[in-house]
Order: structure tokens, then C-alpha cells, then sequence
């Protein structure tokens, strides 16, 4: 079969994921002048790729509350949130505290690392000492205009 | 090497990840239109809550808060083991699923150490990326691995991974506590017969005289020996099927993507697992549809789908679960990729006999008994095949009761999980539509 390339064999579907779309590589007819895209092999951009990069630890989610607005997360926003990233200054994250998943953001206040949201009402959370737990990195958010 | 790589109560794990306030709480996952519990986290078991306890004996501590009892979310349970599958695929050079949440792995070429270092990276890389805890068995046989399997659940000190190389002294102290009735393939009434002749460990068994097992009991049982001695000498399809779970399934005999064909060959596969378990008495809860690809050919597609469909009573009825099968194969059906293997899984069964019992939902197999049994004798005397069921028609809506059952986390949009961005966000939200008819 032609048009496989070994792209999609590494990038295995799940029965959740959406299949990858595939594009058919023909020729412009069976006579006649050849496609002159013939040479570049069209591969449709597929957002799975860009922003799910481990089908298999990644979720999605749904987030409530505005207190993460001025990092751009919204009431009703979906997060693509990756397990099988390692945490990073600056990433934001899913946390466990106290039987309750929250997103914040990983960050450096006062010196030492915190969880933080962008809001005046709920001050950085100091992670040494706590009994937080992480659940996973937010890859992406993904703010829908239209619904 | 091979290993066994078993889900802690996977049911009530797979709750737990989107539900982290039921962290160290005893849970209990009920069947299907919320009949009994069949799963039961560690601290539910330390309340001495059995298997199959009926749900309304435990309304009163539901009520107060004590426990916590869900409906089953097969749609959660199938994707979380889907998932398993693919994680263990990418990291292990073989791998072959054997239930919902036991999957075994193939591990030549690799020494002993290395085999104990992927254990315990494969244990820290599932509870990492899908938030499960697992135990991992590792020996030469198959028989070993479950054992080995076993300890590692049993003993906090071996921290999740067992290896027993079959020769040393944790071997061999093991198999001296072990009733030869936990031994794989063992049934009871076999521990019976053995304990008669003095066979009572699983030691004794593996040092009995391989002649006289043959002899006096079955080619079977000399090779279960043998495995417990470190020989490999039993597939994994020959292996006695738990009597949680019948399995099965069969590579075709030329790749197919035709939706008929491999329909057909999953009929097949769905009428030979209903009369295993009428054979044995018992009733299926779910029904599970596989695919594989050949893994083999990396020049082609490779999809390895499943899917696991709940049926809206326990069954034995080769109808109810030739539409189960039906609709799991619509659902994972995609054209394009040629199918290596198509299998068919019965899942969480349970005794018929002790199933008549429940009153409020009568199983429906009082309605057929006679036409199934019937159609087994036919094919046992004349052959397998010799009746099978035509095309039976779309099934009426299924309408399970599930009042308790989760979101379905991983495969409904309007369903993920919610979470805060601050404390109290979520319940905030759901008070503010709560209120809505």
C-alpha cells in the first residue's frame, strides 16, 4: 500500500484516539500529465500529533474556576495533560492535595519552589511539606471559541 | 523470562486515578445494574466485605459514608486496560493480554538483572503515566510467574516485583508454603486427589515422579511439574483458564480487513466461549472484543484495538453475547489495516446456581435453557459447528442501571474529568448546575 510512511506505525492509535487521517497518495489520472505534487507527499497536518505525544499518558481534562486566567486557562477550557512529562520550573501542573486535583503553575517564589495560581485570592502554595502529589503536566490548553 | 504484570484491584484503581479523594478509602465496585460487589479495594477486604456481598446488605454504611459503592464503568476499565496493554507493547519485546488487567511479557534475551530492572521500571512507569498500581511476577514459566506474581502482592518487602529463577532458595521456600491447590491449573478437587498420595505443597508436586503424574493423573499435571521445576514446556493457550475469564481466540489463517470476515471469525469465537461457559456453569458480566494487527510487519498498520461491552444482565445466552461481540466490533472496526488475530473474552462471570438467587433481577437465562443446552448436545455429538447462530437483530437499547457508576473519563467528552483552579472550584461548579431538572 502506498502512502504508508513509517510515521504512522509509530504513532499507534488507541481505541480513544481518533484514527490517523490518512491521505491518498494517487496520481492525477492514469493517463496524462503526472500530479505535479506527485514528488511531495502530501501529509495532512493532524493536531493528535502536535499535541498528544504519548497516547497512552495522555488526558484530557476539563477546567473550572478563574484563577488561572492570567495563564490563559479559562472556566470550561480543555487541558491536554501528559503524565509521562518529567515537571519543570514554569510548567503547569494537576496536583493532588488533599483528595482534590488543582491546576497551578510550578514556580520559583521567594526562592523556593511553589504551586501558584494568577490570582490575588489564593497565595503560592509552598510544595516542601506538603502532602501534594503531582498527576500530570498540561501540555496544552485549548480555548474554543465556538462550541 | 516472563512476567506476569497484574493490576492492584484494578477496578477500584482505575476509580481512584479520577477520583483521588478515594485514595485509602474502602471502595467497592458493583456489577452490572448494581447487583453485588465483584471489587473490592484493601481496605473494603479489612472489612471483611466478601466478593459478591449484595449491594442492598451494604446501603446502610453506604448511606453513612463509610464505604464508598460504585456502579461498574466497563467504558473506563476497557480504556485504562487498552492502555496498559500499549504501554507494556512499547516497552517489552512480546507481550500477551490474559485479562482485563493481567497481561504477560516476553523477556528472551535478557539476564536475570535486567529482568528485575524492568520490572521495577515498568511498575514505576505505569502508576506514572496511567496512575495504576500493578505487581510484576517474573520466572522461566508461565506457572512460576503467577506464583511469583502472588508473593510479590502478598509480601510489602519485595515492593511490587518478584523474581523466582526456579532453582534458588525463594523458590524453593515458597513452593513449601504454597497449597498445591493455589498452583496454576490446580483445581480442588485435583489438591483432593493429590493430598491423598501425599501431595499437598506445591513442592511436593514439582518433586513427584514425572511417570506417575502422567499415569495417575494428566499429561497436563506432569507439566505443570515441570514448570514449577523452571522447564517452560506450556503455551499460554494451553494454560487452565481462570475461572474468572474464558478467552477466545485464534490468528486467521490469512490477514483480513473485511469487516465480515473478521466478524465472522469473532461469531465463532463468541458461540465456542458461551458453550465453555455454559460447560462450567457460569454467567458473564462483560464481554471483551479484541484485534491485533501483525506486529511483525512494521511496513504495515498496526492497531491493536479493544473493546469491552457490559451486558445488561449476567448471561450465558450465545444471542446476548453474539450482540455484545456485534457492537464491540462496530465500535473498534476500522477499515484499512489487515487483522492478524480476532479474540472474544468473557469477563467478571459468576456461578449460575448461586446467580438464581437474586430475586430483584432474574438472570435471563431461565428463558432458553433448554434451546442452549440443546444446541450443545447437538454439537457435541455431532461436531463442533453443526448449529450456530444465524444474524440475530440489532439488540433493544440496553438500559443498565448504573446509579453510582463515574464519569466515563477517557472516552466521553462531556464526561472528563473536572478540576479547580483553586480549592472548592470543582463542587463549586457542580452546585451551580446541580439545581437543573
Amino acid at each position: 500500500m502506498p502512502g504508508q510512511s513509517a510515521h504512522f506505525i509509530s504513532a499507534l492509535p488507541l481505541t480513544s484516539q481518533p484514527l490517523p487521517y490518512l491521505t491518498f497518495l494517487g496520481r492525477a489520472g492514469f493517463s496524462g500529465f503526472p500530479s505535479p505534487a506527485q514528488d511531495y507527499e502530501p501529509c495532512t497536518l493532524d493536531l493528535n500529533t502536535r499535541l498528544v505525544k504519548n497516547p497512552t499518558a495522555t488526558f484530557y481534562v476539563t477546567a473550572t474556576g478563574d484563577s488561572m486566567e492570567g495563564w490563559g486557562i479559562f472556566e470550561g477550557d480543555l487541558l491536554i495533560v501528559d503524565r509521562s512529562i518529567e515537571p519543570r520550573l514554569g510548567h503547569i501542573l494537576i496536583a493532588m492535595l488533599e483528595g482534590e486535583a488543582l491546576i497551578k503553575r510550578y514556580a520559583l517564589y521567594r526562592g523556593s519552589p511553589h504551586l501558584c495560581s494568577s490570582h490575588p485570592n489564593y497565595p503560592p502554595l509552598l510544595l516542601e511539606g506538603s502532602d501534594c502529589q503531582l498527576w500530570g503536566v498540561v501540555r496544552a490548553v485549548v480555548h474554543e471559541y465556538l462550541r | 523470562m516472563i512476567g506476569l504484570v497484574d493490576a492492584n484491584n484494578f477496578y477500584v484503581s482505575c476509580e481512584r486515578v479520577f477520583q483521588p479523594k478515594l485514595e485509602g478509602r474502602p471502595v467497592g465496585v458493583m456489577s452490572n445494574n448494581d447487583g453485588c460487589v465483584i471489587a473490592r479495594s484493601t481496605e473494603l477486604k479489612a472489612l471483611d466485605i466478601p466478593m459478591g456481598t449484595p449491594a442492598f446488605k451494604l446501603e446502610g454504611l453506604r448511606q453513612r459514608g463509610e464505604i464508598h459503592l460504585l456502579s461498574s464503568n466497563y467504558e473506563l476499565y476497557g480504556d485504562m486496560s487498552a492502555r496498559l496493554a500499549q504501554l507494556l507493547r512499547d516497552a517489552c519485546p512480546a507481550v500477551a493480554p490474559y485479562s482485563i488487567d493481567e497481561m504477560f511479557v516476553y523477556l528472551e534475551g535478557f539476564t536475570t538483572a535486567q529482568c528485575a530492572a524492568l520490572g521495577q521500571r515498568l511498575r514505576q512507569l505505569i502508576r506514572r503515566h496511567l496512575g495504576l498500581p500493578v505487581c510484576v511476577g517474573l520466572a522461566p514459566t508461565h506457572t512460576l510467574a503467577k506464583l511469583a506474581n502472588h508473593l510479590a502482592k502478598q509480601d510489602p518487602r519485595y515492593q511490587g516485583v518478584c523474581l523466582l529463577n526456579g532453582q534458588d532458595h525463594t523458590t524453593e521456600a515458597l513452593l513449601k508454603r504454597t497449597a498445591v491447590g493455589s498452583v496454576w491449573g490446580v483445581g480442588h478437587r485435583l489438591a483432593e486427589r493429590l493430598a491423598i498420595g501425599g501431595v499437598t505443597t506445591a513442592w511436593d508436586l514439582r518433586e513427584s515422579d514425572k511417570k506417575q503424574l502422567r499415569k495417575g493423573f494428566s499429561v497436563v499435571l506432569a507439566r505443570t511439574a515441570l514448570e514449577l521445576r523452571g522447564t517452560p514446556c506450556m503455551e499460554m493457550n494451553a494454560l487452565e483458564q481462570p475461572r474468572q475469564r474464558i478467552m477466545t481466540s485464534r490468528s486467521f489463517g490469512q490477514p483480513t480487513g473485511v469487516f465480515a470476515e473478521v466478524h465472522n471469525a469473532l461469531r465463532r469465537h463468541a458461540q465456542r466461549s458461551a458453550e465453555k461457559l455454559r460447560e462450567q456453569q457460569s454467567l458473564a458480566r462483560a464481554v471483551m472484543v479484541f484485534l491485533n494487527t501483525n506486529r511483525h510487519r512494521r511496513d504495515q498498520l498496526q492497531y491493536f484495538p479493544q473493546a469491552l461491552i457490559p451486558l445488561p444482565s449476567p448471561s450465558d445466552d450465545t444471542r446476548v453475547i453474539l450482540d455484545a461481540v456485534r457492537q464491540g466490533l462496530e465500535q473498534i472496526y476500522r477499515p484499512r489495516y489487515r487483522f492478524m488475530k480476532a479474540g472474544v473474552m468473557l469477563l467478571d462471570l459468576v456461578d449460575a446456581e448461586q446467580h438464581q438467587l437474586s430475586l430483584l433481577h432474574p438472570p435471563t437465562r431461565n428463558r432458553h435453557p433448554f434451546l442452549m443446552a440443546t444446541v450443545d448436545q447437538i454439537n457435541q455429538r455431532m461436531g463442533q459447528g453443526t448449529i450456530s447462530f444465524g444474524m440475530t437483530n440489532a439488540p433493544a437499547a440496553w438500559q443498565l442501571r448504573c446509579a453510582h457508576r463515574s464519569d466515563r473519563y477517557t472516552t466521553r467528552w462531556d464526561e472528563l474529568m473536572k478540576v479547580g483552579t483553586h480549592p472548592g472550584a470543582t463542587q463549586a461548579c457542580t452546585s451551580r448546575t446541580e439545581p437543573l431538572p
